[in-house]
């Protein structure tokens, strides 16, 4: 995992540790709506009955936000932010077989 | 992965290709003489035949495998979940063992006043779900009320997966720590079973620290 994404750095503390923030530039957010195929459902479906991990679905949050990440990154970099601080999640279902996935954070520079 | 737009593209040609081909259809047996009529009601009638068929195939299979199915969510389920925590448990060790102490704190990082050489994002999540059978018992403990243990325990086991899987990535990733760690839950509904939730996913994430 990149943890220094275009040159941008991506924490979810307030502040950087070593780091002074010089400048605020807004609040910027990446977000995707996904859904799995057909075929990936009804696997997840028989797999359901043992109970336990569902591959399939953690694979596509895990694409999904990976992502988000990116796109909120994006954001930053086209305000000229080098870090973002404070990142959050949030996941909402808007119809059925397909969640949003919500990044968001604030663009800052730092030195 | 091929992207949703790509795939509703796909299965528009395909819709298109089907009333063109009927349409085709249609305009040869026009042509014909009047004997073909049957023809025609195959031509216009064929996709929502195989979309029957299908349905079919999927129902037969469903009645066929959904009470064995049931049977070994009843056998195995407990079993699986035993296995996994104590699985967990080992995998806990190793990574306490590699750190030298849990990573994992909710900490802001205020504790720390230098030293400092890298900072960054790091997150896992897990699917969880409990099995048709531990539904079941669920449902027979919500007429009671209290303490639903089973779903608990799937609960407990998906959040505890989750953490481990974040001291794991951590850990991959070269961090000495992880600060203000967050673990969110949040519900995930099967498009096959609109109501009601079958699945929970929990992720954590929290930002990984190196000291220089």
């Amino acid at each position: 995992m990149q943890h220094i994404r275009d040159g941008i750095m991506v924490v979810n503390t307030e502040t950087i540790a070593g780091k002074v923030i010089t400048q605020n530039l807004g609040v910027v957010g990446g977000s995707t709506v996904r859904a799995k195929h057909i075929g990936k459902d009804i696997g997840a479906l028989f797999k359901n009955i043992g109970g336990g991990e569902l591959k399939a679905y953690t694979e596509l949050l895990e694409e999904s936000r990976t992502e988000a990440i990116a796109r909120m990154v994006a954001d930053a970099s086209a305000r000229g932010a080098n870090a973002i601080v404070n990142v959050r999640f949030a996941t909402s279902a808007v119809t059925a077989g397909a969640s949003e996935l919500f990044a968001y954070g604030t663009a800052v520079t730092v030195e | 992965m091929r992207s949703i737009d790509a795939r509703v593209r796909i299965l528009t040609a395909s819709l298109l290709l089907s009333v063109l081909s009927s349409g085709v259809a249609m305009a040869q047996a026009a042509e014909a003489p009047k004997e073909d009529d049957s023809f025609i009601l195959i031509c216009c009638l064929g996709p929502f035949l195989l979309i029957a068929l299908g349905f079919a195939v999927f129902g037969i299979l469903w009645t066929v495998f959904a009470p064995i199915m049931f049977v070994y969510g009843m056998i195995f389920s407990e079993r699986n979940l035993r296995k996994r925590m104590s699985d967990l448990v080992l995998r806990e060790r190793a990574s306490i063992e590699h750190f030298g102490k849990d990573p994992l704190s909710t900490l802001r990082g205020d504790h720390i006043v230098g030293g400092v050489k890298e900072t960054g994002l790091v997150y896992a999540s897990v699917v969880f779900s409990p099995s048709h059978w531990q539904l079941l018992i669920a449902w027979i403990n919500q007429i009671f009320g209290g303490r639903i243990d089973v779903i608990h325990r799937v609960i407990s086991v998906g959040r505890a997966e989750a953490k481990q899987r974040l001291r794991e990535q951590a850990q991959a990733a070269g961090w000495d720590d992880v600060l203000n760690v967050r673990i969110d839950t949040a519900e995930m509904t099967p498009a096959s079973k609109p109501k009601g939730t079958k699945a929970v996913e929990v992720f954590a994430y929290g930002t990984g620290i190196k000291f220089g």
